[in-house]
């Protein structure tokens, strides 16, 4: 502390510090009076009136910060409330069209295997009862000639011989004919 | 010398005044101490004039100075120390206002006086031993013993019993001396400027390095002031804790 050593030899160098202002001691009465009187008049006035107006302020202004906050929250969750209120409905909606989407995909599937089925199974039966029909036209057709083979064979015979032969007969003779 | 650097320092009274056989005279001081306190006072007046929720500039420093003692007074003295606020508010505010407009020219510095600065300290100290007991009773005695094994205890308790006794001197002598070397300095510095810039020739021509030097010496003086009302409240704090916690834990 180089101030306080100068300070200090400045008051030994005049003993009755008759050069040195702040150690004449005879302006200390008024000095720490004045003091007091000022510092006095200071403190009540940081005391009673400015410490508790600035205090108050200060007060409010946390208190309104405070309460804006707690507003700016409300108003936040309010938003995410809204937000879930609207999405909510929305994907249940994607959701259940997903869900009837893939439902008519599989009734139509179902349709077409079942119409498939059904066309297969006309077409088989169409087929069935072509063949059949076939079958009786060829063995009706047979018949025929069969028949016709009969009657010419008597004819014939008839016109050669003159005899009459008994349908069986002939009928017997186009049968071994046919068989050879 | 022609110019004492110390004369700035001397106490005249301007009206006489007595109070039994003191002399209670208003002086240079007297009058400075008023206007320091007529400053803070103004300061604060307009400060909570319209305590509006957005502040405006005066309204701002006040509340920064307000919680800057109230947060100073929170850290070093813990939430107890509160009570104190208003002293210590004034302390601050009539420290710094006094550093600050003693840096006027012309200005008288309240602060540069030992007489006041120790007045404050003795009024700090005094304060934390009427609080130490009320608070501890007789067992604020124990701020001498700190925690230590019995046989240094001989040689720590007369140690902590001579530094808290030289508080008040430290205390007071820290604010004393740096007003007193800052504005002795200054003035000596201000004598160079007109001595040289009378001397004619090319030492006036000289006598701008003096006075760039001034410039240069104020700046500084603006921070020691602040700082050195900050440490005075800060010290008052920390004693204030001790007398509230004894070995500090709050």
């Amino acid at each position: 502390m180089t101030a306080e050593a100068a300070a200090t030899t400045a008051g030994t160098e005049q003993p009755s510090g008759a050069g040195f202002p702040p150690f004449k001691t005879e302006s200390f009465p008024s000095q720490i009076f004045w003091l007091v009187v000022t510092m006095t008049f200071l403190f009540v006035v940081l005391w009673r009136y400015a410490g508790p107006r600035i205090r108050a302020t200060l007060t409010e202004r946390r208190a309104l910060v405070q309460q804006e906050l707690a507003a700016a929250q409300e108003n936040r969750r309010k938003a995410e409330q809204a937000t879930v209120a609207y999405e909510t409905p929305l994907f249940e909606a994607r959701e259940r069209a997903k869900r009837l989407n893939t439902q008519v995909r599989e009734q139509a599937a179902e349709e077409a295997r079942k119409a498939e089925a059904e066309a297969e199974a006309s077409a088989e039966r169409a087929t069935r009862e072509a063949e059949e029909r076939l079958a009786r036209v060829r063995s009706e057709a047979k018949t025929h000639i069969a028949n016709a083979a009969r009657d010419a064979a008597m004819e014939i015979v008839e016109r050669l011989t003159g005899e009459r032969i008994s349908e069986a007969e002939a009928a017997a003779a186009v049968r071994s004919l046919q068989g050879a | 010398m022609a110019i004492n650097p110390m004369e700035q320092f001397a106490v005249k009274p301007i009206v006489p005044l007595h109070i039994g056989h003191y002399d209670v005279s208003f002086t240079n001081q007297s009058l400075w101490m008023c206007i320091v306190v007529g400053a803070v006072s103004l300061f604060m007046a307009l400060a909570v004039r319209q305590r509006s929720v957005v502040p405006g500039r005066v309204q701002s420093m006040a509340e920064i100075s307000y919680e800057f003692v109230a947060t100073m007074i929170g850290t070093a003295a813990g939430e107890d120390g509160l009570v104190f606020f208003p002293f210590v508010f004034t302390l601050f505010m009539f420290v710094l206002f006094s550093n600050f407009l003693g840096l006027l020219p012309g200005a008288y510095t309240v602060t540069s006086q030992i007489c006041v600065t120790f007045g404050l300290a003795a009024f700090v100290i005094a304060m934390v031993i009427v609080t130490g007991f009320i608070k501890h009773g007789i067992g604020f005695l124990k701020l001498f013993v700190p925690h230590a094994p019995w046989y240094i205890l001989w040689l720590l308790v007369p140690i902590e019993f001579i530094s808290f006794a030289t508080r008040p001197i430290s205390l007071s002598v820290r604010l004393f001396a740096n007003m007193l070397a800052g504005h002795t300095l200054l003035k000596v510095f201000a004598s160079f400027v007109i001595l040289l810039g009378g001397a004619g020739g090319v030492l006036s021509l000289l006598s701008v390095a003096p006075f760039f030097l001034i410039v240069a010496i104020t700046a500084l003086e603006l921070l020691v002031a602040a700082l050195q009302a900050y440490v005075f409240a800060i010290l008052t704090c920390i004693y204030l804790n001790e007398a509230l916690h004894l070995h500090g834990h709050h």
